[in-house]
C-alpha cells in the first residue's frame, strides 16, 4: 500500500526564478526505505519538506503537479537545535511535546515516550535538560521525538550527520526496524555507504529532477562514480582500474576478488 | 624541538560532572592528528582548553611554550587558531574577504600581511570566487568553510578543527584535505576532531582515542583504522576502504583511497586470469 | 517563587509596572521599584548552573539584579539630559520597576510551566506558544551569544581597549547574534510544525501546575489594588 505518491511535482520557492524540484514522480510504500542521493542543492531536502506537507504551506513558495500522503507524516531536519521545543527541561519532556500536541492520553504518551528513548538508546538521557546535551545527543533526541508521534510516514534528512559511527549504526538498524513495522521512510543521506545495509530503493536527484531511481546498486554504476555518488568501495575499485561491474561494499568486493 | 601542543596530566570536570581524566598528550609541528572517540568522551573539552576558554583543574596545557593558565584566549589566537562546530554562525562580515581577514586584523598585523593572509586562505578552499559575497549568501556548506579560511588566514603553529567536515559533500571534503596537507607541509601541526573516519585516513596520520575522559589510544592511523577489533569496543568502525585493504590483505594495508587504488591495480595486475 | 502558578507571575510582573505610572510619583514608584529590585534577588530567580559552567565573580543570586540594573541604566541617561531631576526620578522609578519586573519574569517564568497553565487553562496551544517562545528565545539566544564570543575570542577579538576596540568588538558580537538568529527564524517556524501543532486540537497537559486557592485570591486582591489606585487617582481629585 502506498504511503507517499508524488505525480510530476514541481516546486519553486518564493521569488526564486527557477525551480528547486522539477517534474518528480515517485511513490514510496508502507514498509519500504527509499534513500535520496545526490550532490548537495540537488532538491532531496525540498521534496522532504514536499512530502512533509511544509513546502509551499510552511515554506511559501508555489507546487505544481499532485502529492498524495496516505499516512501521517513526520519529519527530521538537518538542524536539530531549531528543531527542539526550546521549552522542555527534561529529555523526556521533549519527546513528550509532539505527542501532547497532537492530544494523546497521557498513559499513550508515557508509552510512545518510553518506546522512543528505547529505540534511541536514550533512557539514561530522560532526565537531562536537552540544552546541555552535545549535537550527537541532540540529534538522537529531535529523532526520538518524531517517532514518539507514531509517523506512517518517516522523513529523515541527513540524520546522521552528528552521530558517531556507533550511534549511526543504531539508526540505520532502527530505520530498518521501523520499515519492519509497516511504516515508510524516506530518507536524504550522504552517507553513501550506508545505503546498501538501509535502503530498498536509491533515487538519485540532479538539479531538482530525478536522474535515476534502482536498488543500491546504483550506487556502483560507472554514471553515479563519475558523479562522485559512487560508495567508497566502488569508487576506489573504479580508480585502481579494475573493470566494471564495481563491487557495492567490501563483502561484495571480497567475492568479486576470488 | 617545543611540542605544538603538549597536555600534562590533565584532569576537568563540569562542576560535578568529570569530561577529563588525567590526559597527557603531545603533538609536534607539522604532525596531523586525529581526535577520535565516541559522542561525549571528551574531545570537545579538549578544545575547549586548547582555546583557552577553560582552565585545567589540574595538570598543564601548553600551546607552545605558553601555559594557558597564563592567558587568555585572545592571546593563544596567535599560536591556536581553533574553528568549533557551527562555526558559520560566528561570520557576520560584508563580505567573505571581510571576515576572513577580521582575525589577522584583529591581532594587529599589518594590512599588506592581512591582504596576503586572507588571499592565501581564500585560495586554499577555492573560494576566491566568493570573495566578495556576503556570507550568508552562501549556502551552509561554504559557509563552513569561509569560517575554516578565517582560521587558516591567522596561520597559527597549531590549527584546531572541530568536526571540520559535517554537511560538506566529496568534493569540498576534498579541497580541506588538500588545504589542510598544504598547511601541514608548512610545518602547522593540526588537531582535527571527526567521526568521519573516512576523511581521516585521507588528511591526517595519527590517531588518539579518547574513552570517558581518558586517552585509550595513541597510534598512527594506517595501523589503527583497519584494527575492527581495536576500533569496535571504542565506539568505532574501520572506513570502507581501510576495511577493503584488510578483507583482501593488501601489502602494506593501505588506508588511503589513493594508495588502496594503487595497490589493487598492482596486486590485480600479478594475478593469473580467472 | 519559580514554583508559583504561571498566572500568579504574570500578575505580579504586571501589576508592580501598572501601580507604578498609577500610583503618585515619586513616593509610589520608589516603592514599586523597591519591590520590583528585591523581587530580582529572590533565590527563584537566579539562574540555572549550565553544565559548561557558569561564568565566575558574580554570585548567582546577584545576576538578575545585575541585568535589571543594567538594562535601565542608559534610560536614566537618556532622562537627565532631557529632564530636570524630579521628573526624572519619577519617569525613571517607573520605568526601573518595569524592566525589573520584565526581568525577574523571564527569569523566574518557565515557559513550559506557562504553556501548560495556558492550556489547562483552556487557551490554544498555538496562542500559548507564540507567548512561551518569546520567553525561551531569551537563554537560547543567550547560549548562542556565548558561543559566538567565544569564537570571536578565538579569533583575537580582545574585549578590551579604547572606545573603538570596544565599539569594533560589539559588532562582531552583535551581528553574528542577529544574522544568525534572524536566518534560523524561518527554520525555527518550521520547525515548530513538525512537532504536532496542528490547529483545532487540544493539547494534553502533561504536569498542569497547581493553582492553590491562596494564589487566586492574590491574583485578585493585586487586580483589586490596581483598579483601586486608579480609582483614587482619576476619579478622586486631589491626589496628584
Amino acid at each position: 500500500m502506498r504511503s507517499l505518491t508524488l505525480d510530476r511535482a514541481s516546486f519553486w520557492y518564493p521569488a526564486a526564478e527557477s525551480p528547486a524540484l522539477r517534474g518528480v514522480s515517485l511513490d514510496v510504500a508502507q514498509g519500504e526505505v527509499v534513500a535520496l542521493v545526490g550532490a548537495l542543492g540537488a532538491g532531496a531536502s525540498t521534496l522532504l519538506l514536499v512530502a512533509a506537507d511544509l513546502a509551499p504551506r510552511v515554506t511559501g513558495g508555489r507546487l505544481a503537479g499532485s502529492v498524495a500522503r496516505h499516512d501521517r507524516s513526520g519529519i527530521v531536519l538537518p538542524t536539530p537545535w531549531t528543531q527542539s521545543s526550546g521549552m522542555a527541561f527534561t529529555v523526556w519532556d521533549e519527546i513528550a511535546f509532539g505527542p501532547a500536541n497532537l492530544g494523546w492520553p497521557a498513559h499513550e504518551i508515557a508509552r510512545q515516550v518510553d518506546r522512543a528513548l528505547e529505540q534511541l538508546q536514550l533512557a539514561a538521557l530522560k532526565s537531562r535538560d536537552p540544552a546541555t546535551l552535545s549535537g550527537g545527543e541532540l540529534q538522537r533526541v529531535i529523532i526520538a521525538a518524531i517517532l514518539a508521534m507514531d509517523p506512517g510516514l518517516v522523513l529523515f534528512d541527513e540524520p546522521a550527520a552528528e552521530l558517531d559511527a556507533e550511534t549511526a549504526g543504531l539508526l540505520w538498524r532502527l530505520i530498518r526496524l521501523l520499515a519492519s513495522e509497516g511504516k515508510a521512510v524516506l530518507l536524504a543521506t550522504s552517507a553513501l555507504d550506508a545505503v546498501p545495509d538501509v535502503a530498498d530503493r536509491v533515487v538519485w536527484l540532479e538539479d531538482g529532477a530525478i536522474r535515476a531511481v534502482g536498488t543500491p546498486d546504483l550506487l556502483a554504476d560507472v554514471a553515479a562514480c563519475d558523479a562522485g555518488l559512487g560508495t567508497s568501495v566502488a569508487t576506489v575499485w573504479r580508480a585502481g582500474g579494475l573493470p566494471a561491474p564495481y563491487p557495492l561494499t567490501v563483502t561484495h568486493a571480497v567475492q568479486r576478488w576470488q | 624541538m617545543i611540542p605544538a601542543l603538549c597536555l600534562e596530566g590533565v584532569s576537568f570536570s563540569y562542576g560535578t560532572v568529570p569530561a577529563l581524566e588525567n590526559l597527557s598528550l603531545s603533538i609536534a609541528p607539522g604532525e596531523r592528528v586525529a581526535l577520535l572517540g565516541r559522542n561525549g568522551a571528551g574531545k570537545s573539552t579538549v578544545v575547549r582548553l586548547v582555546a583557552g576558554l577553560q582552565r585545567p583543574d589540574q595538570g598543564t596545557v601548553w600551546v607552545g611554550d605558553w601555559d594557558t593558565r597564563g592567558c587568555v584566549p585572545e592571546q593563544l589566537a596567535w599560536r591556536v587558531a581553533t574553528v568549533f562546530q557551527h562555526a558559520d554562525q560566528q561570520l557576520f562580515a560584508r563580505t567573505v574577504r571581510d571576515d576572513v581577514s577580521f582575525g589577522p586584523r584583529a591581532l594587529g598585523v599589518g594590512e599588506r600581511e592581512v591582504e596576503r593572509r586572507t588571499d592565501r586562505a581564500l585560495e586554499d578552499l577555492d573560494l576566491t570566487v566568493h570573495a566578495g559575497h556576503h556570507p550568508y549568501d552562501l549556502p551552509p556548506a561554504l559557509r563552513k568553510l569561509a569560517a575554516l579560511a578565517g582560521a587558516l588566514a591567522l596561520e597559527p603553529a597549531l590549527l584546531v578543527l572541530d568536526e571540520p567536515t559535517i554537511g560538506l559533500d566529496r568534493a569540498l571534503r576534498a579541497r580541506v584535505t588538500r588545504a589542510l596537507l598544504d598547511r601541514s607541509a608548512g610545518s602547522v601541526a593540526l588537531l582535527v576532531i571527526t567521526h568521519d573516519l573516512t576523511f581521516a585516513a585521507e588528511t591526517l596520520e595519527r590517531g588518539l582515542v579518547l574513552d570517558c575522559g581518558s586517552l585509550a589510544c595513541d597510534e598512527s592511523l594506517a595501523g589503527l583504522l583497519g584494527d575492527a577489533k581495536r576500533l569496535e569496543p571504542l565506539g568505532l568502525a574501520p572506513p570502507p576502504v581501510a576495511a577493503l585493504s584488510a578483507a583482501l590483505d593488501l601489502p602494506g594495508r593501505p588506508v588511503r583511497a589513493a594508495d588502496v587504488a594503487t595497490a589493487l591495480a598492482r596486486v590485480a595486475r600479478g594475478k593469473p586470469a580467472p | 517563587m519559580s514554583r508559583l502558578h504561571p498566572f500568579t507571575l504574570l500578575a505580579i510582573a504586571g501589576a508592580l509596572p501598572a501601580l507604578a505610572w498609577i500610583l503618585a510619583a515619586p513616593v509610589g514608584g520608589g516603592w514599586t521599584a523597591t519591590v520590583a529590585l528585591a523581587l530580582t534577588l529572590t533565590p527563584g530567580a537566579s539562574p540555572r548552573v549550565t553544565s559548561t559552567g557558569s561564568s565566575p565573580g558574580w554570585r548567582p543570586g546577584l545576576v538578575v539584579l545585575r541585568t535589571a540594573v543594567l538594562t535601565v541604566a542608559p534610560f536614566w541617561l537618556f532622562l537627565l539630559l532631557l529632564h530636570d531631576v524630579p521628573t526624572t526620578i519619577a519617569i525613571g522609578l517607573r520605568i526601573t520597576t518595569m524592566v525589573a519586573s520584565f526581568v525577574w519574569l523571564v527569569a523566574t517564568l518557565e515557559p513550559a510551566r506557562l504553556v501548560e497553565a495556558m492550556v489547562a487553562a483552556g487557551w490554544s496551544a498555538s496562542v500559548a506558544y507564540l507567548l512561551a517562545a518569546t520567553l525561551s528565545a531569551v537563554p537560547l539566544l543567550k547560549a548562542r551569544a556565548q558561543r559566538i564570543v567565544e569564537a570571536q575570542r578565538c579569533r583575537g577579538l580582545s574585549p578590551r581597549g579604547g572606545i573603538g576596540a570596544r565599539l569594533r568588538a560589539l559588532r562582531a558580537l552583535a551581528l553574528p547574534l542577529v544574522l544568525s538568529a534572524l536566518h534560523e527564524v524561518d527554520e525555527r517556524a518550521l520547525a515548530l510544525e513538525t512537532r504536532g501543532l496542528v490547529p483545532g486540537i487540544r493539547r494534553t497537559p502533561l504536569a498542569p501546575p497547581p493553582d492553590p486557592a491562596v494564589e487566586r485570591a492574590v491574583r485578585w486582591v493585586l487586580l483589586l489594588a490596581c483598579l483601586f489606585a486608579l480609582v483614587r487617582r482619576f476619579v478622586v481629585p486631589g491626589f496628584s
